[in-house]
Order: structure tokens, then C-alpha cells, then sequence
């Protein structure tokens, strides 16, 4: 189909699903593996119909050994293959966390360049569904401090169609996070959309202008910060919202360019508060826009705990109200810290 | 016949042996048929590669021991159990392997030099795998397996009939990677070849350490034939590995070799067997030695003659002066070469940071 | 031939030093390449030397029995060919085992960098005037959704300048920045406070009249006057109180070896009497704040400063924990370092009550404005001698006119007035403080 651009109102489980179907069909080396990929379609439907088309040798219902589809997914690199391997959920990463960072993230610079690893990892991710234990994790900043690999995430359909895209055609192995709770919000998808000379996977995206704050999200929660933004701007405060779509590499310019403008950083993530992506976001913005901060940055996450029963789950998340909190705090209005000293 | 051999429901065959440490050939038998075209030519060229491979050994442990490698792994008894299956493989087989099978490596084509490139430290591999179809000797005990299962798989998909192989030791068989890799291995029916080494030693922990029955007994549970060979009978492994090779071919799927030898030297130059083994092992394994036993066959021959002996100590003398002139002479590569090949793509984080370094060392120049 | 020396390698991860266990050559044997040469014994096990040249050995540096560092020469060989290529000097065998290398000299060959300062330009001397306390050329604001050009819209400083800024109301924009790409540093700032406020900078206007700019620290103090006069309701009280027990007082005490140097001046009394009226009865020791009336536990003491650059009014915190000597060194310090300009951001603020002396220009009273958002301010007039009613009879008596400035929405008429007679009466008969 060539010509006219086509578009379609897509939940993102469809349109990660038309991606990947859109992906196979232009590359043949393109194979699709995890468990419950195939005949059933993957237990989010995120695979769906892809067996029926392709075979069950493109799209390979593997044992259930995490260790065993990354191993065997690095193989088929080596035969040519373009794998995009399914964890089934991020707490279940953990068995296949040696062959990502062992093999995967190192055997292009250990072959000085001879073999590429053009892998795809996607990921269900992230909390705000009610899980049961290890459904929920956010184990992104693992990785972003893995070199050798690049992470994204992604908040909407239409991203979610287009990055899964450039993540399979990249030559290089890409961590997909798909946050769960964001599978069945539609949007308006571009099908056809041609790649630009800019990835949207390398960039972060300014989703809602604003001149007073800055306040950066991925995944799941960027539409948590839009709805904060929204009841900010009733209280006159303008709240830039940005997607950083990037984990690694994080694209500072687009980041820096805004807190050049606001003077003041809010980053919000899921994750645990030590040693997550909010403490690198923040250190590369303080020595890139000191001279321009009127506040500290401020990190809204996760508590340093593992993550919590669903029932408890929505006092670790930050929410709306927490992110307006956070707000707050960098806009040196009243708020819940303002006592801590520091 | 031997085709019947391995087609059987997946069980254990009794250990294969062909040339026994008295140097007698047993020429019947399904398995020596599938040795049938070796004859004393290309016996004395198998051991040509022996002595050449473990000169290799030597010369590197001595390259160790002053100075100019940070260390090696030496594969002395083990010659037999590399030669005789590298040699059984076709060119555009693909070999996954631990960072012991230099023999297999020297086979695959791998210049000497090249061998040593990882353990002189200079870059983590020596050699680019696509050329030699041999993948950089794996550190990471047993993960090998999983790539050779996958390999396989692609060879299924591109419906090629070239074969993956891995090498991996008795103590690589406790890691749960191999277990996996046996899993994919039978539920696809791969054409993949698992040939464990089975030198009786994990560093210090001797191998009823990892199994307390035969290792080969492990791949009958998985679903897939095994054969336990004679590691130091250069003809059995042959043998096998060629039986193997064709059942997967075939498309029958893969199999698992036990090949039982022994580790006759250290672990690495930095480790002190006699900590840990007593010496009348040893005595009794150098009976048992792969060479020794060719070299007698080849005797009693007519073949191996002083002119054959000659000829075969100069081409190990070669190589040898090859590894030590291209040990000596190999440099280093320059700061910048941290940054290569992180990313097959521009990265700007690798692009800053380079940037950084070269800013920092032109403060010194 | 040439004299090649072997040096012991690490032997195995990070190995230090290795005993020689035992030679298995001698000065004068011809060894070939990869010879045993000796036994040495490492923690980890025994191992054999085996030599990397053929020739003839010509010394064994170690005997037997020793234990040896890696990097020490254990054997020289005579080997063939490269006359005088190899000397001592050459460098040891690429020493690459794993473990730890011990580097007891850097590496580090002398850095080189280009003679150029990095400093900002000097900067002009307080007394040059004006052009620096222009307006800086307006900043270009750029529109929030786009990316912002080149020059950043929002002016460049560290977050303590920033905070600086703020305390002294200073608005960034209004500053020339002297650092790197604009930066505005903290002398910067000072520099804009502190710049001279007098006509003689700038007149223009026709030959009626003479148009003088205001700027600085008199325009600052212009719009806190506007702040304070604007919002808070003021109310002035009056007493004129016979203070001559207090001078006759304060004379003794200068007499007195532990006040020697010390200048004991009546404004230190007043300020003696504020305090202690204050902690008696602190009800104007307060601020109007939005959500109700702050009530300070200390004395912030605030003394209105007149000073070339306009008026200041530094601030000696908790002054109630002074004693008479130390109030009056405070005073002093605060008074000389407010005329010489020195007086640091942190002294100018968090003032709870203020003091302001009048009496230096002869007056006798006034209204003031309060200062700073606070809810009383003292004014002291002049202490005259004045006929006045003592003891029954008319006498010359040192009299001083006190006026109370409060904020009527922290204080009503009775609790001012209160507050002015407890010091007024501390001040006529400063030996009732020995009794509260």
C-alpha cells in the first residue's frame, strides 16, 4: 500500500499487534517467540492472529524458560534472524537477566562489530493493574544502566505502533516496555506513516506545552501527569508535560531545552526512588541547567520497597495527587515536605 | 545400520571406542564403519593435528608463565575429544564452544596468534565468528548451549542442512542454561550436536560433584539420544560426532555426546591441580594418553617413521615460533577502542563520552 | 650478543611475589627458549620458570630459598644478536596477569593548558556609577511551546546568587551578568544593591528642574516604604520620658575596666529596654501573616542605618540573649559595617522589631514606618537637657522624646501603649530591672 496514509482508532495491544504484524510482513527474518505467543496470542492478546498468518515457525510458542528464549534468541541473531522475544511479564525478566547482559548487550563490542544483536525484548511492565506478586515491576533502570542496550517505553497507541517498528528494524538489541495498565486506552494510530530521519525511539516528546514546571514521565504515567497538569492549570500553574519515550539513551536535549525555559524539574516514575532513572534525569539536568534552577529537582516515585500487594499497590504508585505534590514542591508552594529541612 | 543406531527410541548406547590405548583398531562395527575412509594417511594427518594442538598448549602455558598472556587454559589430554570431532564437521557448520576448545578453533581455521588475542587481553574475542563459523570461546559456563540451540533453529527456519555444535564441559552441566538448551533442543528437534567434555574436573570439584550418574544418562530425560565415547580415542569421537552430524542432518533432531577424558593439566595457569588431585590419577590417565596411543598404531604401521615424526615436530616447532613471534609483536589497541562497537548504531552517549576522553588525554600530549 | 634480563611475572591473578624454590641452571649453561630455568613457589601452587630466550645465562640474581617481588630481575641471559639493544633499562615482560598492578609514580606527564584566565573582568569600583545599574537590555521571553533559541530566555545564575536576589529584591532581569556567557554572579548583585543613588550620576530634564534617578538601594527602600505604609494600619504613640538616671548610669558603667572600650551609648540602653520590655510583654514582637498573627520568640533587633548608599536597617538577631556589653558591640559593629556597605544578605533580614535613631538629626520625634512587615518600630529623638519636674521642683533633666509605631491589626491602642511605657520606665529608672 503506498500513497495515501491510512489511520486507525487502535487500543495499544492492537497497535503493538499491527506494528509486529507490519514488521513481519516487510522483513522475512522477523520471528516472533515467548510463551503463549503463538495459539493463544499471548496472554494480552498483544500476539494475537500473528500464528495464523505467519506459521508457527515465525511465531514460536517457546518452553517456559526466560533464559532459555533470550539463549536461543541470540542464536537465531547469529543465523540472520531479527527476534522479538516476549518476557511475559517484567518479574519474570529476572531468569533471562544474565543472556540480556552477559551476551546480549556485549556481543557486538566483543566481536568487535562482526555480530549484531538485533533484538527486540518486549516487556508487559509496570504496575496500577492490581497484580499479584512480581506482575508489576519496574526493573527498566537495570538495564538503562546496561551498556550495550537501548530501553524504551511507551504511553500511547500511536507510539506504540511506531517504536515497536524502529525498535525491530534497529540493528541494535531494544528493551520494549509496554505498561499494562495503558493496553486498552485507544488512539488514533498512523499506519503508514514513513520513518522520519529522526527515530521517535531515540526522542523524547513535549506531549503538553508549559511555561511554569516540567514534569517528566514515561509509561504508564504520562497520562497520570497529564490529568496533574490539567487540575494545575486551575490553580494558575502552566506544567510542561514530556514523555521521555527514550530510557537509554534519555534524549537530554528536548529535557534541558524545557527546564532551560521553566527553571524547575519533576520527574515521575514507578520504579524505586534509589538509584532509578529520576536520579539520572536529575543529575544530567542539574549539570546541564544549574545556572538556570530556581528549584531542586524533584523525583516523585516509588517508595525503595519491593513492589507492594494490589491492595496497597495505589499508595506506593504516585498518583495524580502525588504528582501535584511534587509540583508544588518545585514551585516552592506548600507542600507535604516543606518541613523535611531540606 | 547406522542409521538404525541412533534412530532407536532415545536411550543410552555403551560406550564407543575404537583405538584403544594399545594402539589396536577395531575395524567392525557400525561405528567403525563410519570411520571406514580414515586409513593410516589421514591417521597420521589426525595426529599431525594433535601434536600440533598441544604444542600449541605448551607454547602458550610457557608464554603464561613469562609474562605475555595473563593466562590460558590448557587442553592437554583433551586433544583427541577436539580433534577428532572438529575434523568430522562441514565448513559451514557452526561451532558455540567454551573458552577450552582452542583445538576446535585451530581446526575452524583460527590463526594461532588469533588464538591467544583474548588471553594477552588485548579485545574479548580473536577472531570474527562469521568467517571461522565459530562464535567467540564462551566465559559464561554453559550459555553456549542456548546459542547453538537457537543457531539450530535458524537453520531449520532458512531450511539449511548446516549443523550447530557446542562444546561444554561435565561441570557446565549443572548450569541451568543447559538444561534449557536441551529443553528447546527436543521440543523443536533442532539439528543441534551438544558434545560435553566430560574431563572428570570443575576446576577443583570432580564431576560426581555435578552428577551422580553418567552425564549421558541426563539426555535420555530430555528426550534426546546420547552416546558416551572414548574422549581420547581420536577414531570414536569421529565416529560419533559424524553419526550425530547426520542424524540432524537428517532432520531427526539433536544428540548428546559424552566424551569421557581427563584434564590432565590445571585448570588456567593460575590454578594448582595438586591441591586436589592425587597423582596416581594422573599416572593412570597418561596410559590412557590420545597421542600416545596413534603414535603406537602408527608405528606398528609402518607410517609414523623418523622421516613422519620429523616432519610432524617441525610442523609443531612452526607453529609454535608463530604463536610466540605473534604474541610478542601483537598491539595494542589505542584508548579510543573503548568506545568501539558498544552500539552497532551512533549512540550519544558513546559519542559524549568519547569526545570526553580524547578532551582528557590531549591534556598530556 | 646482548645481556637480556627476565623479570618474575605474575605468576597467577593478582599474584605480589614468588619464592624461588630452586635453579635448574647455572652462570655459563647455554639454555634454549622455553627451558626449565628454575622452580618457583607462589601462594597458589609450584610452578616451572621456563625461560623466554635461548643463550647463556650469565647471572642468577636471586638465590635459592628467597622470596622475590614480580618485577624483579631474577636472571640475565646472553642472548644473540641485538648488540646493545637490550639494557636494564628495557621495560619488563608485558606484566598482563590479571590482579592488581601497583603504580608508585604516576603516570601523568605535566598538563598544558593555554594562559588564558578564566576569571570575569574586573569589576568597576563601587564608586563609578550608573551605567551599570541600568536596566539590563530586556531579556528576550521566548513563547512557551517553542524551543528556545541560542541565547536562553531566562537569566543565568547559581541557585545562591538566585536566593540572593530574591532577599535583596532584585530582579534578575535587571542585572548585567559579568560571568561566563552572561552569568550573573553574586558581585554582580552586590554591585547593583550597591550603586550610588545621588544625582550627580545621571541628570537630565530642562533648565525648572532636575530629574534624578532613583535606583538601587533607594529604590528599594522607596517601594518597602510603599508596601509597609499601604498595608499595614499604622498608629503612632508619643512619650517623653526623663531618662537622666539612664545617662548617669551608662557614665559609671563606661568607667568600669569591663566596659573599657566599649562605647555604652544611650541607643544601647533603648535597644537594652526594648528587649527586655519586648520579653516581658511580647505582644508586638510580632508579624501580621495570612493565616494569623506570627509571634517571634526572640528579638530580632532591626537599627535603621542612614548610609551613603540610603537607608539600611541591619538586623542583630536575638538581641534579648545580649547582654548590655554585647548589645552594645553589636550596635557598633552593625552601624560601621551598614556605612562601609559590608553588611552581609543573611543580617538584613528577619528582623522582628526595629529601632530607628532620629535623635542624630536633632528631632525629637516622628512617625516611622514600619519596616519589613514587622509590627512595632521605635523611633528615639534627642536626648535634651530639658527643665523638667523633679522631685517636687523644676531641674534640667535629660529628656527624650520616644515614638511607638505599631500595626493595628497585631496590636491594639492599649497594648502599644503599654509596650512604650515599659520602656520609657525601664529607661527612667533602669534599677527596676534589677527587680523584674
Amino acid at each position: 500500500m503506498t500513497g495515501a496514509t491510512s489511520s486507525a482508532t487502535l487500543t495499544m495491544a492492537s497497535a503493538i499487534n499491527a506494528g509486529l504484524r507490519r514488521a513481519m510482513e516487510d522483513d522475512d527474518r522477523v520471528v516472533v517467540m515467548g510463551e503463549d505467543v503463538g495459539k493463544l496470542g499471548g496472554v494480552y492478546r498483544v500476539t494475537q492472529g500473528l500464528q495464523e498468518t505467519f506459521g508457527d515457525r515465525r511465531v514460536m510458542d517457546t518452553p517456559l524458560a526466560e533464559s532459555g528464549i533470550l539463549g536461543t534468541a541470540i542464536g537465531l541473531a547469529f543465523a540472520g534472524y531479527r527476534p522479538v522475544c516476549e518476557i511475559q511479564f517484567d518479574g519474570f525478566i529476572y531468569p533471562a537477566f544474565d543472556q540480556i547482559v552477559s551476551q546480549v548487550a556485549r556481543m557486538h563490542s566483543r566481536t568487535r562489530g562482526a555480530v549484531k544483536m538485533p533484538l527486540t525484548i518486549r516487556v508487559p511492565w509496570a504496575g496500577g493493574i492490581g497484580a499479584a506478586e512480581h506482575h508489576s515491576d519496574s526493573p527498566e533502570a537495570l538495564f538503562t544502566h546496561t551498556s550495550g542496550l537501548r530501553v524504551v517505553s511507551v504511553s500511547d497507541p500511536a507510539d506504540a505502533y511506531a517504536v515497536i517498528r524502529e525498535a525491530i528494524a534497529s540493528d541494535d538489541p531494544v528493551l520494549y516496555f509496554e505498561p499494562k495498565r495503558r493496553y486498552h486506552v485507544k488512539g488514533e494510530v498512523e499506519l503508514d506513516a514513513a520513518p522520519g530521519p529522526v527515530r521517535a525511539m531515540d526522542r523524547a516528546r513535549v506531549v503538553a506545552p508549559g511555561t511554569d514546571v516540567t514534569v517528566v514521565a514515561y509509561g504508564g504515567l504520562v497520562q497520570t501527569a497529564l490529568a496533574a497538569a490539567t487540575a494545575a492549570q486551575t490553580e494558575g500553574i502552566s506544567v510542561e508535560v514530556i514523555d521521555l519515550r527514550s530510557l537509554s539513551p534519555i534524549d537530554f536535549d528536548t529535557v534541558v531545552a524545557s527546564v532551560e525555559r521553566t527553571g524547575r524539574l519533576v520527574v515521575v516514575h514507578e520504579a524505586s526512588q534509589t538509584g532509578g532513572l529520576g536520579a539520572e534525569l536529575c543529575t544530567a539536568v542539574t549539570e546541564r541547567c544549574f545556572y538556570s534552577l530556581e528549584h531542586a529537582p524533584v523525583r516523585v516515585t516509588g517508595y525503595d520497597i519491593p513492589f507492594p500487594p494490589a491492595k496497597l499497590e495505589k499508595f506506593h504508585l504516585p498518583d495524580m495527587d502525588r504528582i501535584l505534590d511534587g509540583i508544588d514542591r518545585a514551585m516552592d508552594r506548600p507542600n507535604s515536605l516543606q518541613d523535611r529541612g531540606w | 545400520m547406522k542409521a538404525a543406531l541412533l534412530d532407536a527410541v532415545p536411550g543410552i548406547t555403551p560406550f564407543v571406542g575404537l583405538l584403544g590405548p594399545d594402539g589396536h583398531r577395531d575395524t567392525t562395527g557400525a561405528f567403525a564403519d563410519l570411520v571406514a575412509d580414515i586409513g593410516p594417511a589421514e591417521l597420521l594427518g589426525l595426529y599431525r593435528d594433535m601434536v600440533i594442538i598441544r604444542r600449541i598448549d605448551t607454547e602458550a602455558t610457557a608464554l603464561q608463565r613469562q609474562g605475555e598472556l595473563g593466562l590460558w587454559p590448557p587442553l592437554l589430554g583433551q586433544e583427541a575429544a577436539q580433534i577428532g570431532s572438529a575434523r568430522a564437521l562441514a565448513p559451514d557448520d557452526f561451532v558455540f564452544s567454551s573458552y577450552r576448545e582452542n583445538g576446535v578453533a585451530w581446526v575452524r581455521g583460527v590463526a594461532p596468534t588469533d588464538l591467544l588475542v583474548t588471553w594477552r587481553g588485548v579485545a574479548q574475542s580473536g577472531w570474527d565468528p562469521f568467517i571461522h563459523r565459530m562464535a567467540t570461546p564462551q566465559v559464561i559456563i554453559g550459555a553456549q548451549t542456548l546459542h547453538a540451540t537457537g543457531y539450530a533453529l535458524g537453520m531449520q527456519l532458512s531450511k539449511s542442512d548446516s549443523v550447530a555444535v557446542t562444546y561444554f564441559g561435565d561441570g557446565a552441566t549443572s548450569e541451568g542454561d543447559v538444561s534449557e538448551a536441551l529443553v528447546f533442543a527436543a521440543s523443536y528437534a533442532a539439528p543441534v550436536v551438544f558434545i560435553c567434555q566430560n574431563n572428570q574436573w570443575a576446576i577443583s570439584e570432580p564431576v560426581r560433584v555435578q552428577s551422580r550418574s553418567a552425564i549421558v544418562d541426563r539426555a535420555a530425560g530430555f528426550g534426546i539420544p546420547g552416546i558416551q565415547v572414548d574422549g581420547n580415542d581420536v577414531l570414536a569421537v569421529m565416529a560419533v560426532t559424524r553419526a550425530a552430524l547426520e542424524r540432524a542432518r537428517r532432520g531427526d533432531g539433536p544428540t548428546f555426546i559424552e566424551a569421557v577424558t581427563y584434564r590432565m593439566g590445571p585448570h588456567t595457569t593460575a590454578d594448582d591441580p595438586s591441591r586436589y588431585r592425587p597423582p596416581a590419577d594422573l599416572e593412570e590417565w597418561a596410559a590412557k594418553d590420545p597421542l600416545a596411543r596413534v603414535a603406537a598404531h602408527l608405528r606398528d604401521a609402518g607410517v609414523l617413521d623418523a622421516a613422519a615424526e620429523a616432519e610432524v615436530t617441525a610442523a609443531a616447532d612452526a607453529v609454535a615460533a608463530e604463536l610466540r613471534a605473534g604474541c610478542l609483536a601483537m598491539p595494542d589497541l589505542p584508548p579510543g577502542a573503548l568506545f568501539d562497537h558498544v552500539y552497532s548504531e551512533p549512540h550519544p552517549r558513546i559519542d559524549e563520552q568519547r569526545a570526553a576522553q580524547e578532551a582528557y588525554l590531549r591534556m598530556f600530549s | 650478543m646482548a645481556q637480556r634480563e627476565f623479570r618474575l611475572p605474575d605468576l597467577g591473578e593478582g599474584l605480589t611475589e614468588s619464592e624461588i624454590v630452586a635453579w635448574k641452571v647455572a652462570p655459563g649453561d647455554r639454555i634454549e627458549l622455553n627451558q626449565v630455568i628454575a622452580e618457583v613457589e607462589t601462594a597458589k601452587a609450584v610452578v616451572d620458570l621456563p625461560s623466554p630466550f635461548a643463550g647463556i645465562v650469565a647471572r642468577l640474581m636471586v638465590d635459592a630459598g628467597v622470596t622475590v617481588s614480580v618485577g624483579d630481575p631474577i636472571i640475565s641471559v646472553e642472548v644473540a644478536g641485538e648488540a646493545g639493544a637490550e639494557t636494564a633499562d628495557a621495560a619488563p615482560p608485558n606484566l598482563v596477569g590479571y590482579g592488581a598492578t601497583t603504580e608508585s609514580v604516576s603516570a601523568r606527564k605535566p598538563r598544558r593548558f593555554a594562559d588564558t584566565p578564566v576569571v570575569s573582568p574586573v569589576l568597576a569600583p563601587a564608586a563609578e556609577v550608573a551605567p551599570a545599574a541600568e536596566v539590563a537590555p530586556a531579556a528576550e521571553v521566548a513563547p512557551a511551546a517553542e524551543v528556545a533559541p541560542a541565547a536562553p530566555a531566562r537569566r543565568r545564575a547559581a541557585p545562591p546568587v538566585r536566593l540572593l536576589a530574591r532577599q535583596l529584591g532584585i530582579p534578575l532581569e535587571t542585572v548585567e551578568g559579568t560571568g561566563d556567557r552572561g552569568l550573573i554572579t553574586r558581585s554582580d548583585l552586590e554591585r547593583v544593591a550597591g550603586a550610588a543613588v545621588d544625582g550627580s550620576s545621571r541628570v537630565a530634564g530642562d533648565e525648572e528642574s532636575t530629574l534624578i534617578p532613583v535606583t538601587g538601594v533607594r529604590k528599594l527602600t522607596a517601594k518597602a516604604m510603599v508596601d509597609s505604609a499601604f498595608t499595614s494600619p499604622h498608629v503612632t504613640v508619643f512619650l517623653q520620658v526623663d531618662v537622666t538616671p539612664t545617662i548617669e548610669l551608662l557614665e559609671r558603667l563606661r568607667s568600669q575596666p569591663r566596659f573599657r572600650g566599649s562605647r555604652l551609648t544611650f541607643l544601647t540602653a533603648v535597644a537594652r529596654a526594648v528587649c527586655i520590655a519586648l520579653t516581658a510583654d511580647p505582644a508586638v514582637n510580632s508579624r501580621w501573616e495570612e493565616d494569623g498573627i506570627r509571634q517571634f520568640r526572640h528579638v530580632n533587633l532591626g537599627i535603621a542605618a542612614a548610609t551613603p548608599r540610603g537607608l539600611l536597617v541591619p538586623v542583630i538577631p536575638a538581641a534579648d540573649t545580649l547582654s548590655l556589653g554585647e548589645l552594645d558591640g553589636a550596635l557598633s559593629e552593625l552601624v560601621q559595617t551598614a556605612r562601609a556597605g559590608t553588611t552581609p544578605a543573611a543580617a538584613m533580614t528577619g528582623g522582628t522589631f526595629t529601632i530607628t535613631n532620629v535623635g542624630v538629626f536633632g528631632v525629637e520625634g516622628g512617625t516611622p514606618i514600619l519596616a519589613d512587615g514587622q509590627a512595632g518600630i521605635l523611633a528615639v529623638g534627642v536626648v535634651a537637657r530639658r527643665p523638667w519636674e523633679f522631685e517636687g521642683e523644676v531641674a534640667l533633666r535629660s529628656v527624650v522624646t520616644l515614638s511607638l509605631s505599631f500595626d493595628h491589626r497585631v496590636v491594639d491602642g492599649a497594648e502599644g501603649s503599654r509596650l512604650l511605657a515599659a520602656i520609657a520606665a525601664l529607661l527612667a529608672d533602669p534599677a527596676s530591672a534589677f527587680a523584674s
